[in-house]
């Protein structure tokens, strides 16, 4: 498991990027996609998934439609297109932020 | 995977309800990710309780769900749209539900608005005068200020031969125009049948277009003017005179004698202009304006500065100029032995300065001016009464919400205790009074277009509400905002700054004990209020006396026939064929009457067999009448005798009023004295030295106003000489309609084609003080508003204060209270209030009163009674808005009102 300090700063990069390689997922489905493509390392929270989810919607990256279920209902978030763009710019920059963090830690990337 | 079935998920919805999470943007969500996340763990074979309790346990149970949830609705109430949507509907709600207290402050502010909003028009209007011209900041008037011996003129005329002068004089002048006002005209086309009366008309040198920019559609604005008896006319007029629109180059008649020829059509000059001509009749060839005389000032002088020059630097070599040309001229009249600088010495005054043409209009108020102005001081008092009449408006806002805290403390209480933030609460009552104000201005556009006219019709303007301008919309938008902010902002602060502790145990201090800033608002509207009222008996009261006081001559029953010129070798027989009707008493000729507006005549004087000096020369009033003047006019004559047939020797007789005799030492006994003063000219147009004569002085009328009542009665002095400016007619008390249509019938016999003009001199005697009157209905109006408002206010605070006192009320009744005490205990605390607004009002009334009063030479005296009257009156309103309030609690049923508890 990964400190959620390490965490905090790229939740929004995460979701986004899920989001662009799978269309639209609902919450939960979110939170067990990552967990799977983090070998059980990242877990996210609802505490922290959700205002992000809302925040990203607020500010017109991600679009949503609901879907009832029986009776629930199901709220799936997909990107519009300045989401998709987003996307794309943040995991190039976060690629960027690693190679700084590696050369400034003076690790080798295996 | 496995799916719940119904029972789990209902299970689910309930229990998550139970552990607080219940908002709407979250509840479904939430409620999908724990049965996705139960359904998981079912798959791995737990029973659906277990899996439950484990994903709730994941999420940190009650404490978490909530975390999670204010998280959301954090992320939530920051995307500002929903908060605003939240914000407009509970606003909408909360006005809806306070019906009363929302149609106050909505009808309040409205009127305070409209009131500002046709105010504002109207100042603008004002400012706006004169701008129009494209050289309007480099043109100039030349004013000029004499002052010796017991004479003081300010003249807004120059002598004729200062323009050329000055033009030549100074480089950094680009050009001049002069202006030489002789009254009104009858004017006809060439072979019309009818003259028509014009009282725009005006002579001006050639270079007006190039000084002033007014748009020339036919002609050339170059040489228009520069040959004689040429006319330039505006395209209204040329309409009216030529309707087929082919005005240009004919010919029309003046007064029946000059016929004058079109040379130019210009568009009609704009209202806002200090002067507005229709006609403007060449000064080339006109004898007067090519005469060198520095000493008769008749021609309103224009200059136009160079671009870049100094007009400052201008004015302080005027005075050199003043003794290089004029020094010899008065020398040569007054004496060898005068001097400029002897003459400036002794405290006389002859000087000449520049004033900006875009000052004339609202400050300039002098002799011969082109056409009446307007005056500064009306400009700030309309401002001030806008002001006074928002802030009213807008006190009445901030008061009611206040006062309502009441009803709103719990609100504040349980919004507090449910997470608001003091923020969210400010930004709550902000909206509201955003949304009042926004709704008080749209509906004050519709009143103030629907009062418009009225306005017009009661200020002599033709204002607009500029509709099509963005920049008045955006200035409403503005205002609304700034209004919103004004009144909203302090309501806000103190409903949100209450403690939920105290608010929800029910401790918050209530009602008109906590507002010392509620009263002390109240204080200052009644305050603005009673000024109001005192400053319109003050104004009602100045014109009554103006109307009535004696004015030394009978007003009443005298008609007067204008433009008696016209009537040519006909005039003597006019006059004695309308005498013959029986209700006419008795008639006189003549172009002097005791009105503004008539003809005037000054000429200096001096007490025969001294040498003329500037300190025993007195300007005189020459006013020359016939025999029956003083009968028709009712003037008294206080010693010796008016002229008379029986005394040949009349023609060098002169009769003076007291005033002359008291500026020429002539007591103890004038009859008998003389008089003298040049009765010739040099060609040049200066008085000649060698043409003295001398009058005697037969009688002495009592003073009698001839002028303003702002004014001085002036020394004066009537001469027996025919002046065919006018007749005047005493009829007796009978039908005016007669009268009129008697006389009229023997003009049009005698004056065929000529305009028939009257007018009765009391109507003429009130037009002098027309200013006065629209002033004082513009008082009353606004001073009504004003209290209409304050009272509004005081009404709705009143009806709040008996509600929030019911209980005390009712427990009063059942005590034993009479109805009367408990009004008064109501009122008991409004009634302080007023007092004290009184005590304020009344210094600050008294100061300005005296200040509007200091215009007037004859000034009636405001009493004690004024004030109290006004104290009385705003006490007895507003006395009778909360009356109506107080019995009304007062009388109510104690049942009614502790049943509940």
């Amino acid at each position: 498991m990964h400190s959620p300090e390490l965490l905090k700063g790229t939740l929004q990069t995460i979701v986004l990027k899920v989001l662009q390689d799978h269309g639209k997922m609902y919450g939960y489905e979110i939170t067990q996609r990552v967990k799977e493509l983090s070998d059980n390392r990242i877990f996210l929270t609802e505490g922290a998934l959700y205002p992000t989810l809302h925040k990203l919607e607020g500010d017109g990256l991600l679009k949503t439609e609901t879907v009832n279920i029986g009776r629930r209902v199901r709220k799936y978030y997909s990107l519009t297109a300045s989401g998709k763009s987003l996307a794309k710019e943040r995991v190039n920059d976060f690629v960027d932020f690693i190679r700084t963090m590696a050369a400034v830690l003076q690790l080798r990337m295996a | 995977m496995s799916v719940l079935n119904d029972q789990h998920i209902a299970h689910i919805i309930k229990d998550l309800n139970h552990r607080g999470i219940v908002a709407d943007e979250v509840r479904e969500e939430l409620i999908d990710h724990v049965c996705s996340a139960v359904e998981e763990e079912m798959a791995g074979g737990s029973r659906f309780l277990d899996a439950y309790h484990k994903v709730l346990r994941s999420f940190g149970h009650n404490t978490g769900l909530r975390e999670t949830q204010k998280e959301i609705l954090k992320v939530e109430n920051k995307t500002t749209t929903l908060m605003l949507k939240n914000y407009l509907t509970i606003a909408l709600r909360n006005l809806n539900k306070h019906r009363f207290f929302t149609f106050i402050n909505v009808s309040g502010l409205s009127i305070g608005i409209a009131s500002c909003l046709i105010i504002m028009l109207y100042v603008l209007n004002e400012f706006s005068y004169d701008k129009h011209y494209k050289n309007a900041l480099r043109i100039y008037r030349v004013n000029g200020e004499i002052k010796f011996g017991g004479n003081h003129w300010k003249l807004a005329v120059g002598p004729a031969p200062l323009a050329s002068t000055i033009l030549n004089e100074f480089p950094e002048v680009d050009n001049v125009v002069r202006f030489r006002s002789q009254g009104s005209y009858l004017v006809r086309a060439e072979g019309g049948a009818t003259s028509i009366k014009e009282y725009n008309v005006n002579r001006t040198d050639s270079t007006f277009f190039k000084v002033f920019s007014v748009p020339v559609i036919e002609g050339d604005e170059k040489s228009a003017l520069s040959e004689p008896n040429s006319v330039a006319i505006s395209r209204s007029i040329a309409k009216k005179y030529y309707p087929e629109g082919n005005a240009f180059g004919k010919t029309l008649i003046l007064d029946n004698q000059t016929a004058v020829k079109i040379t130019a059509i210009y568009e009609d000059m704009p209202s806002t202009g200090h002067f507005k001509f229709d006609l403007l009749v060449s000064m080339t060839g006109f004898e007067e304006a090519e005469s060198t005389n520095f000493l008769s000032n008749n021609f309103n002088t224009y200059i136009l500065m160079k671009e870049g020059t100094d007009a400052n630097a201008l004015e302080k070599k005027l005075p050199a100029l003043v003794v290089k040309y004029i020094g010899p001229q008065a020398a040569a009249v007054l004496g060898g032995e005068f001097s400029m600088d002897k003459f400036r010495e002794s405290g006389n005054i002859l000087e000449y300065t520049l004033m900006p043409m875009t000052d004339i209009h609202l400050h300039s108020d002098r002799t011969a001016e082109l056409a009446p102005n307007s005056d500064i001081t009306y400009v700030y008092l309309f401002l001030a009464i806008a002001g006074f009449i928002l802030f009213i408006a807008c006190i009445n806002f901030m008061n009611l919400s206040t006062a309502r805290s009441a009803n709103r403390a719990k609100e504040v209480g349980v919004r507090k205790v449910m997470g608001s933030l003091r923020s969210h609460l400010v930004r709550q009552f902000l909206t509201e009074s955003f949304l009042l104000s926004v709704f008080s201005f749209v509906l004050a556009v519709g009143i103030a277009y629907a009062l418009l006219p009225l306005f017009n019709t009661l200020s002599q303007k033709s204002l607009i509400l500029p509709l099509a301008e963005p920049l008045f919309y955006g200035g409403l938008i503005l205002a609304a905002l700034l209004v919103g902010v004004l009144a909203g902002l302090y309501p806000s602060f103190f409903l949100s700054a209450f403690k939920p502790v105290n608010v929800l145990k029910g401790n918050v201090a209530l009602g008109m004990k906590s507002g010392r800033i509620r009263s002390t608002l109240v204080v200052f509207q009644f305050v603005i209020s009673i000024l109001l009222v005192i400053g319109t008996f003050t104004v009602d009261r100045q014109l009554n006396y103006i109307q009535n006081k004696k004015i030394g001559f009978e007003k009443d029953q005298v008609i007067v026939i204008k433009d008696a010129y016209a009537l040519s070798e006909n005039l003597q027989a006019f006059k004695s064929e309308v005498l013959r009707n029986s209700f006419i008493e008795s008639g006189t000729i003549s172009g002097y009457l005791p009105v503004s507006g008539t003809w005037r005549n000054d000429n200096t004087f001096w007490p025969e067999g001294t040498q003329p000096t500037e300190e025993n020369m007195v300007g005189l009033q020459n006013w020359t009448v016939d025999y029956d003047y003083l009968k028709t006019l009712g003037m008294k004559i206080k010693a010796g005798r008016f002229f008379s047939e029986e005394f040949p020797s009349d023609s060098t007789a002169i009769v003076i009023n007291e005033a002359a005799v008291k500026q020429f030492n002539l007591e103890p006994d004038p009859l008998g004295k003389k008089i003298s003063t040049f009765s010739g000219t040099n060609p040049d147009g200066s008085p000649d030295v060698n043409s003295i004569v001398s009058l005697t002085v037969v009688g002495v009328v009592e003073d009698f106003h001839f002028e303003s009542l702002k004014q001085h009665i002036s020394p004066l002095a009537f001469f027996l000489k025919a002046s065919n400016g006018s007749v005047a007619f005493r009829f007796k008390a009978n039908d005016t309609q007669d009268v009129i249509a008697a006389i009229e019938k023997t003009w049009t016999r005698l004056a065929p084609g000529q305009p028939f003009q009257y007018s009765f001199l009391d109507e003429d005697f009130g037009r002098m003080y027309s200013a006065e009157q629209r002033l004082g209905k513009v008082f009353v109006i606004f001073a009504g508003l004003a209290i209409v408002i304050a009272c509004l206010g005081l009404f709705a605070l009143t009806s709040f204060t008996a509600e929030q006192r019911t209980k005390e009320i009712g427990i009063r009744k059942v005590l034993g209270a009479s109805v009367g005490s408990i009004v008064i205990l109501l009122s008991k605390e409004f009634g302080k209030l007023i007092i004290i607004a009184f005590l304020i009002a009344i210094p600050l009334a008294w100061y300005g009163v005296s200040w509007w009063l200091d215009n007037y030479v004859y000034k009636v005296e405001v009493g004690v009674l004024v004030y109290v009257l006004a104290g009385l009156v705003s006490f007895l309103i507003a006395w009778a808005t909360m009356g109506y309030q107080s019995i009304k609690a007062a009388m109510s049923n104690p049942v009614n009102s502790l049943r509940s508890e």
